[in-house]
């Protein structure tokens, strides 16, 4: 090893002194030698030969390359997707350009799905069995606890077993699913007699769709955000209730891309508004962020109401022939108590705020008031989004280029069972779970555990059910408390159709077809189902029979029987999608459906907006205790995912863990500082985490991403973070059941 | 010669990340793990950062991608003492895997963070892309330089490359690079925002020239006369 000499460094400094950048080669590298010396000595790097480096080898050659349109399942969103596929491994995913819904474009989510395929935790077996007696939930060990069990016993186990018990003493729970396969489950429920259908997306948005529903009797609806050149239809403000529209809120990839097109693609831009207790990334992206109490967002849409009213900037044309229970509306939204200087005192903000922003919302045209899930996850949710929803009706922003649409959706062919109830609200399922009434469950990808709140209450009731069984890729937590689990094969292995979820107005059909044949032993749930039905024999197999004969196509001849007659077969496999006629917008004599054929106001239960009660209120539990879900939670529950995981939350430059936000000046007061480790404790539980201290949001309020804490769920999730699940409590809205994810009370202190 | 530069517009940018993702999908970076995050060993081409100013109520975070800037005077190509890093015509600074010897200074050198240096064998196996980039089709394997590499090497400097395989490629089919439907790099091509913009800083009649001389623009770290060539549009 070479040393730094005397003469070398006399060298250097001779030449440094008279050129600054004309050193020798010789001094160089000697102090290089010596830095890569000291550098060794730290950390011993075994370095490959040269020509390793570029060992392209036999396994970088092409031999077939493919590109395959398909849509992702990541969130709910689908988004068309188009997968290389070489030497049969999917290897990238790109978005599709035949997709008008989002131009082609995808959110970061979707080149994930790598991941979710190639995830090192998949079941690699066929069917699992629990040993009898073995304990069921946290701990479970899929080696010990399980054996081994062929498809036909399984499939023929669970027949057996569904013969046995009366129909509605069975319950199905959906996690994200396609369509196709929410058809099927639909399908099979109703051919076997059940009604319990759980959807886990109702967990986070049935208090929202409840509120809209009141209003015009309809569960699609949704904001076009819209940008055209000719400006007049472009929306020109957006106002956000809670509602992250860059981040968490349906359709992502739609609004991120409008996002950019409303900022810059229109001759003036828009204005977005966000209105929320904690700084968003969408609020960090906006032009005026306002801190808002949590909870009183509905109480802030009022008092917006009583201005837009009492400034008289309604949309008289619209109001006087298209809606009913204006005038009470009227009386009670110009009422004092809904007055900016009133609801001044609950919401936090300034009455000079609230005139300013209700002014400029209803002159801004066309304007979205955009109700998102803290505003609505609440006691009285439903009740905020209805208030929410009426500020576009008071501007006339239903049904209008750049405001409320109602999707379409593409003219599917009928399936044989007519089904229309849309399954049953989560107060239902916890009494049911809860009074014992269930006798077997069958769970489609359902990861109920990580996102119902008081995570040990129902630990406990997923303990006691008699029978579950779990249909899913890869094990997670609610795999642990599975009698006997079916590995499914990802959303990348099968056939299926999606439909666009609210945004665009125009219908789009996107297509499911397999980039790589199921992965292991894994097969398609279509399949699942059909081998199901049929072991059952009729009434349960009357309807798949109807629709495809063969146990071994069954997935593909599903999809070709009910997309065939508005798109040729060939057509849809290569295009990926589908795309319906031009929205028309003002529909009113259609739209809604409501009793009496109009928007309806209701004014009953406003006057509740008001009763909340606020941070500070309990000194014992000084905060309100918030979640929101960052991009990079997928929303599929595989979070097994190293990319999602290592820039999962991007406003705090933190990976691999989530964090308690709460504001600086709040914890200084406790003595906390940024990265301590906190304790946060409710009535219903407690949760150690490390604190993030940042000026963007409430000092009342503490905010946590959901996502994290598994146990189960494989070696790139499990022990990292915490569930604030296990913290919030069991409240319900009141119309919907949806639980209240935000109005938990906790204490914070240092651990 | 075309001068390769990228515009990324933060009034357009939600911080989604779609562009670290795409990043690392294309040149298959190797990913990490809560222990190599905490000892900050992981690899990133491209990485979004936020900067936080102000006080409660008046806060604003400002989210910054990060891709290699470019620079015009790279202070990483003047301390590599193994040439390992190099300026090629059309300014995008590159890396040779094969003659870097892991001493590092290059990463001190940067002003920009943008180099990572590999602490790890490609483990994880079932990641491991054994295959070309997209776009290189399969008449195509006579491809020269760096890329594709089906294994990475531990113990080296890795660094955003413009994705040139791509600019390579399309140069040499005569493809349009930077236009709505011509080549980019695959963190332009998967913003969802469509934020980004590539192409001939030199050319008056490129994208990113008329974008450059229409609205106000910076550039990181201007005062250390790095001259990036990754350059900022303002919200």
């Amino acid at each position: 090893m070479s040393q730094l000499t005397p003469d070398s460094k006399n060298e250097l400094q001779g030449k440094r002194s008279s050129n600054g950048s004309g050193m020798s080669r010789r001094a160089f590298l000697g102090i290089s030698a010596a830095a890569a010396a000291a550098l060794t000595a730290i950390v011993v790097i075994k370095r490959p030969k040269p020509d390793e480096t570029l060992d392209k080898g036999t396994e970088s050659a092409v031999e077939t390359e493919q590109f395959i349109f398909t849509s992702c399942l990541n969130c709910p969103t689908r988004c068309a997707i188009k997968v290389r596929v070489v030497n049969g491994k999917a290897v990238r995913i790109f978005g599709n350009s035949n997709s008008p819904y989002s131009d082609g474009k995808t959110c970061p989510r979707s080149h994930v799905g790598l991941q979710v395929l190639y995830n090192p935790d998949r079941f690699t077996t066929t069917p699992l069995a629990r040993v009898s007696g073995r304990a069921k939930g946290n701990g479970v060990d899929l080696e010990n606890d399980f054996e081994r069990i062929s498809w036909d016993e399984a499939i023929s186990r669970i027949a057996q077993k569904l013969g046995s018990i009366s129909p509605e003493k069975l319950l199905m729970l959906q996690g994200l699913n396609t369509n196709s396969n929410e058809d099927l489950i639909r399908q099979f429920a109703r051919a076997y007699g059940t009604t319990n259908l759980f959807h886990e997306e109702s967990l986070e948005m049935a208090a929202d769709v409840e509120g809209k529903r009141m209003a015009d009797g309809r569960d699609n609806s949704g904001y076009e955000l819209r940008s055209e050149n000719a400006s007049e239809t472009s929306t020109k403000y957006i106002l956000a209730f809670g509602a992250s529209i860059v981040e968490s809120e349906k359709p992502l990839a739609r609004n991120i891309h409008l996002w950019g097109e409303l900022r810059r693609g229109t001759p003036n831009g828009s204005k977005v508004v966000v209105i929320d207790p904690r700084y968003s990334v969408t609020a960090a992206k906006a032009d005026q962020w306002i801190p808002i109490n949590p909870g009183t967002e509905g109480a802030m849409a009022m008092a917006m109401a009583n201005v837009i009213i009492g400034e008289d900037l309604i949309d008289h044309d619209f109001i006087d022939n298209w809606t009913t229970g204006f005038e009470n509306f009227k009386t009670v939204a110009t009422s004092y108590r809904f007055s900016p200087e009133e609801v001044a005192k609950i919401t936090g903000v300034d009455a000079e705020v609230i005139r300013e922003t209700a002014m400029d919302f209803a002159r801004s045209r066309p304007s979205v008031a955009w109700s998102g899930e803290s505003a609505t996850s609440w006691a009285y949710g439903s009740y905020a989004s209805h208030a929410i929803f009426c500020l576009n009706a008071l501007v006339g922003s239903i049904d209008v280029p750049g405001g409320i649409v109602y999707q379409e959706s593409p003219p599917y062919r009928p399936l044989p069972l007519d089904v229309t109830e849309g399954g049953i609200s989560f107060r239902e399922l916890a009494d049911l779970v809860r009074n014992g009434s269930v006798e077997a469950a069958l769970g489609f990808n359902s990861n109920l555990i990580m996102s119902v709140p008081s995570t040990k209450k129902w630990n406990d009731a997923l303990k006691n059910l008699p029978y579950y069984v779990h249909i899913g890729p890869a094990m997670n937590e609610m795999a642990a408390y599975a009698d006997i689990i079916l590995p499914a094969c990802t959303y990348l292995e099968e056939w299926g159709y999606e439909s666009a979820i609210p945004g665009s107005g125009y219908a789009e059909a996107r297509i499911k077809q397999p980039v790589v044949s199921p992965l292991y032993e894994s097969s398609a749930i279509a399949t699942i189902l059909y081998d199901l039905a049929t072991e059952m024999g009729s009434p349960v197999s009357d309807p798949f029979m109807a629709m495809g004969g063969s146990a071994v196509g069954f997935g593909e001849e599903f999809v070709r029987y009910r997309t065939e007659t508005f798109v040729s077969w060939e057509d849809f496999r290569r295009d990926g999608v589908w795309v319906g006629e031009d929205y028309q917008y003002y529909k009113y004599d259609e739209i809604f459906h409501t009793p009496s054929d109009r928007f309806e106001f209701k004014s009953t239960h406003l006057e509740r907006l008001l009763n909340v009660s606020l941070p500070g209120e309990d000194t014992q539990r000084p905060f309100m205790m918030g979640i929101y879900r960052p991009v990079m939670e997928m929303r599929s529950g595989v979070q097994n995912c190293p990319w999602a995981q290592e820039v999962f939350l991007v406003m705090d430059g933190i990976g691999w863990n989530n964090v308690v936000e709460m504001n600086r000046e709040a914890a200084e007061r406790m003595g906390i500082g940024d990265g301590d480790e906190v304790v946060v404790e409710s009535e219903f539980g407690e949760i150690e985490a490390e604190a993030r201290v940042r000026q963007g949001i409430l000092p009342g309020a503490a905010a946590m991403a959901t996502g994290q804490g598994r146990y189960a769920s494989g070696r790139w999730a499990d022990d990292i973070g915490v569930n604030p699940n296990e913290v919030i409590g069991i409240e319900y809205d009141e119309e919907s059941g949806q639980p209240s994810y935000f109005s938990t009370r906790v204490k914070i202190r240092k651990a | 010669m075309a001068k390769w530069g990228m515009i990324i517009d933060l009034d357009k940018c939600v911080g989604c990340q779609a562009c670290s993702l795409a990043c690392k999908s294309e040149n298959n970076v190797p990913h990490g793990s809560p222990h190599e995050w905490k000892r900050h060993q992981d690899l990133y081409w491209h990485k979004v950062i936020a900067v936080t100013e102000g006080e409660y109520p008046t806060v604003n975070t400002q989210i910054i991608p990060m891709p290699c800037m470019h620079c015009e005077h790279p202070p990483c190509v003047n301390v590599c003492p193994a040439k390992a890093t190099y300026q090629r015509g059309d300014g995008i600074v590159m890396q040779n895997f094969r003659r870097c010897i892991g001493c590092r200074y290059c990463i001190i050198a940067c002003p920009y963070g943008s180099r990572n240096f590999n602490f790890k064998d490609q483990a994880d196996e079932e990641y491991d892309r054994p295959d070309l980039p997209p776009d290189l089709d399969l008449s195509y394997v006579g491809h020269i330089g760096p890329w594709p590499y089906p294994r990475r090497t531990r113990g080296v400097v890795e660094k955003c490359t413009y994705c040139f395989h791509r600019i390579d490629q399309a140069l040499e089919k005569g493809v349009d690079i930077g236009s709505p439907d011509g080549v980019v790099p695959a963190c332009v091509e998967a913003c969802p925002a469509e934020a980004r913009f590539f192409g001939d800083l030199d050319d008056p009649e490129s994208e990113v020239s008329r974008l450059l001389a229409t609205r106000n623009s910076f550039k990181l770290r201007e005062e250390m006369s790095t001259h990036p060539k990754t350059i900022y549009l303002p919200r």
